[in-house]
C-alpha cells in the first residue's frame, strides 16, 4: 500500500476547496433573497410542496426551502431552541398544534396578509394558521394478497390477514386515530387503551408487524412484506402513483380524519416569505395541482372542485361526518400509551 | 512526544474541549435536572423499569454479535489481502471501500429486499428445500446482525489491512520452518500480529453498531428496541430530554466499560504472546 503523504500545498488546496464548497449554499441563499424555511411531512408532502409551491412563492418574490420532518420531530426541534426556531413555519395536525400552543412555540397569524384567506371556509380559518387539507384515514390493502377488509375488527378476527397487517406505535397520528377507534370497538370508549393492549396480547401475530413509521410501512408494502396498514388517502395515492396494487377502505365504523394546518413559529426570521408560502398553499393555483395524483390532497379552497378520485374518499358534505378524535384527551395519555405499547411490542 | 511539541496539539485540544467535552458536560448536567432542581430521578426512572434495562442489554449484545460476525468475516479477507499480489490487493481494497461510498440509508433499504420473503435468502432456502414456505428475516435480530455486519465490515478490514500491509509474509514461513502447524501459526503468530488492528476494528464496529439508528429501526422494526431508538423516542416523541440525557449517559458508560474490557483483554500478556 502506498504511504499517504500530505504536503503543505496539498493541505492548502484542500482547505481552500472545503472553504469554497461550504460558502456555496450561503451564496445561493443570498441570491434568492428572503427565504422561508417550511417544515413539511416527508414523502408525498415534501415532493408536492417543493414542486407546486416553490414556483408560486418565487413569483411572489421570495424563496422557499422545504424541510421534511414528521410533526413530532418538528415540535422537538423547535422546542429545543425556543425563540430561535429551526423553521419559519410548521405543518401539523391539531394534536401537535395543542402541544405547540402549550409550549408557546407558535404564534397567531395576521389573516390580512393572506390574499386567499377568504377562499377558505371559516372552519379552515384557524387563528394559528390556515388548514391546507383534511387527511382522511383508513386502511390500505393489497387486493392481490388479501380481500377488502371491512374494518378493524375484521383484521383481528379473519385469519386471512394473520401475519400480513402492519401497525406503528402511538407516536404516529395515523396510528393513534386507528387505536382510539379500536378502543371504541373493543373497549368502553376512545380512551380505553387497555382494551387495545389486550387485543394485541391476544393476537401476538399482530405484534410481529409493528414498525417505526408509516414511511417504513410504505417501503414494506412496496416489497410485498405486508399487505395491510393504517394509512391516509394520500399514502394510497402515493403507492398507486408508483404502479403498486394498493386500495383504500374506510372502516365500517367511520373514517378518522385530521385537518393539517400551517403554523407560524414564534421568532420566525422570514415573516414575509412565510406569509407568501402560507398564501400559496391555500391558493387555487396550488390546490388545483395538489388535488391530483400523486398527492390527491383534499382542497380547502372553496373555488377548487373535487376530483372524482377524492370524492370517492370523501365529499365536502361528508366532511362533517368524519371521526375527529379528541386530541386533548389523546395528548394527556399519549406518553403513557407510547411507553406501554412499546414495552408490549418488545415483549 | 517531545515537550516542545505541545503547542501543535493545542488546536486539536481546543476543538475537543469546545465540540466534545463541553457538549458532553452539558448532556451529563442535563441528565441530573428535574422540574424541582437537581435530581437522580432520571436515572432512577431508567433503572426502575425492567424494559429499559433489557433494552440496554440487547444493545450491548447486538454490538458484541456484530463484532463477532465482522471478525469472522473480516480476518479471512484481511489475510487474503496479505497473501495477495498487487492487483488482487487493489481489488480487495476497492471492494471493501465501494459500499462505504453509498449512504447507510440506501444500504439499509437494500437489505429489506435481501432479507424479505421474496429476497434471495428466502428463495435460496426454498430452492434447496430447507424451508417449506417463504420466510422473512426482517424484524429479527439475525437479520439485523447480517445487515450491520455488511455495513460495518470495512471498519474491521481496513485497520487489519493497515497492520498486515506493514508485516512481512515471511513471519509465517519462519514459523512453518520451525515446525508450527497452521492453527499454531494462527494463534501464536497471526493473532498477536493482528491484535492492534483487531482492537481498533472491534472498537469501531461496536461503537458504530450500538449507536446506529436507521438500520436498527428499519431492519429491527419495533420489536427489537435498542438504546438509540429509546433516546429518539424520549427526545422526539415524548420530549423528555433529561431522561433522554440520562439514557445517553448510561449508554456511554456501558459501552465505554465494554470497550475498556476489550482493550484489557487484547493487552493480556498471554494473548499478545509474551506469556
Amino acid at each position: 500500500m502506498n504511504d499517504f503523504k500530505m504536503t503543505r500545498r496539498n493541505f492548502g488546496l484542500l482547505a481552500a476547496g472545503v472553504a469554497a464548497a461550504s460558502a456555496m449554499p450561503f451564496a445561493a441563499r443570498a441570491a434568492a433573497g428572503e427565504t422561508a424555511i417550511a417544515a413539511t411531512f416527508p414523502g408525498n408532502w415534501e415532493d408536492g410542496y417543493r414542486t407546486v409551491l416553490s414556483p408560486l412563492v418565487k413569483e411572489a418574490g421570495y424563496g422557499l426551502t422545504i424541510a421534511p420532518s414528521m410533526a413530532q420531530d418538528q415540535l422537538a426541534k423547535v422546542m429545543a431552541s425556543p425563540g430561535n426556531p429551526a423553521y419559519d413555519t410548521l405543518l401539523m395536525s391539531p394534536g401537535q398544534m395543542a402541544v405547540a400552543i402549550d409550549n408557546d412555540i407558535i404564534q397567531k397569524i395576521d389573516p390580512s396578509r393572506l390574499k386567499n384567506w377568504g377562499m377558505l371556509d371559516p372552519a379552515f380559518q384557524g387563528e394559528y394558521g390556515p388548514t391546507v387539507t383534511i387527511e382522511v384515514n383508513g386502511i390500505a390493502y393489497n387486493p392481490d394478497l388479501v380481500p377488502r377488509p371491512k374494518g378493524y375488527r375484521d383484521l383481528f378476527e379473519n385469519p386471512t390477514y394473520s401475519g400480513l397487517v402492519s401497525w406503528t406505535g402511538f407516536g404516529s397520528n395515523t396510528a393513534v386515530m386507528a387505536y382510539t377507534e379500536m378502543a371504541k370497538i373493543f373497549g368502553s370508549g376512545p380512551n380505553d387503551m387497555d382494551a387495545v393492549f389486550k387485543l394485541f396480547k391476544d393476537h401476538p401475530e399482530h405484534l410481529k408487524g409493528v414498525v417505526d413509521s408509516t414511511n417504513h410501512q410504505m417501503t414494506l408494502f412496496q416489497q410485498g412484506e405486508i399487505a395491510v396498514f393504517m394509512c391516509s388517502t394520500g399514502n394510497v395515492a402515493r403507492l398507486k402513483s408508483m404502479g403498486l396494487k394498493a386500495e383504500y377502505v374506510a372502516p365500517e365504523t367511520g373514517a378518522p380524519a385530521a385537518p393539517v394546518n400551517i403554523h407560524l413559529t414564534k421568532g420566525a426570521k422570514n415573516l414575509d416569505a412565510a406569509y407568501a408560502y402560507m398564501d400559496a398553499a391555500i391558493s387555487k393555483a396550488a390546490q388545483d395541482k395538489l388535488k391530483l395524483p400523486p398527492t390527491e390532497m383534499f382542497p380547502t379552497n372553496k373555488d377548487v372542485a373535487l376530483t372524482p378520485e377524492i370524492e370517492a374518499y370523501v365529499t365536502r358534505e361528508q366532511l362533517g361526518n368524519m371521526v375527529y378524535p379528541d386530541w386533548v384527551a389523546i395528548n394527556k395519555n399519549r406518553a403513557d400509551w407510547i411507553r406501554q405499547f412499546d414495552a408490549l411490542v418488545a415483549g | 512526544m517531545k515537550a516542545g511539541g505541545f503547542p501543535y496539539v493545542i488546536p486539536m485540544l481546543l476543538l475537543s474541549v469546545a465540540f466534545f467535552a463541553t457538549p458532553l458536560a452539558v448532556l451529563v448536567g442535563y441528565s441530573f435536572t428535574g422540574s424541582e432542581g437537581p435530581t437522580l430521578a432520571n436515572y432512577g426512572h431508567f433503572f426502575g423499569d425492567a424494559f429499559n434495562f433489557r433494552v440496554l442489554v440487547n444493545t450491548a449484545r447486538l454490538g458484541l454479535e456484530t463484532v463477532l460476525a465482522t471478525t469472522l468475516l473480516g480476518v479471512p479477507i484481511a489475510l487474503l489481502y496479505w497473501h495477495s499480489g498487487k492487483t488482487a490487493r487493489q481489488v480487495i481494497i476497492f471492494l471493501t471501500l465501494i459500499p462505504m461510498l453509498t449512504s447507510n440509508v440506501v444500504r439499509t433499504f437494500a437489505w429489506i429486499v435481501i432479507l424479505g420473503r421474496q429476497g434471495p435468502i428466502s428463495e435460496a432456502l426454498l430452492g434447496l428445500g430447507l424451508i417449506g414456505r417463504p420466510m422473512s428475516l426482517m424484524f429479527t435480530e439475525l437479520g439485523l446482525v447480517m445487515a450491520m455486519c455488511q455495513i460495518d465490515l470495512p471498519l474491521i478490514i481496513l485497520p487489519l489491512v493497515a497492520i498486515l500491509s506493514r508485516t512481512p509474509v515471511q513471519y509465517t514461513e519462519a514459523a512453518q520452518v520451525s515446525g508450527a502447524g497452521p492453527w499454531r501459526i494462527f494463534v501464536t503468530v497471526l493473532i498477536p500480529l493482528m491484535l492492534p488492528g483487531l482492537l481498533a476494528g472491534w472498537i469501531l464496529v461496536f461503537a458504530s453498531t450500538s449507536s446506529s439508528f436507521v438500520t436498527q429501526a428499519v431492519i429491527g422494526g419495533a420489536r427489537n428496541v435498542y438504546v438509540p431508538q429509546l433516546i429518539y423516542r424520549e427526545v422526539g416523541t415524548l420530549f423528555d430530554w433529561p431522561l433522554a440525557s440520562a439514557i445517553a449517559v448510561v449508554l456511554l458508560l456501558s459501552t465505554g466499560c465494554l470497550l475498556v474490557a476489550m482493550t484489557m483483554i487484547s493487552r493480556h500478556r498471554r494473548l499478545v504472546g509474551h506469556g
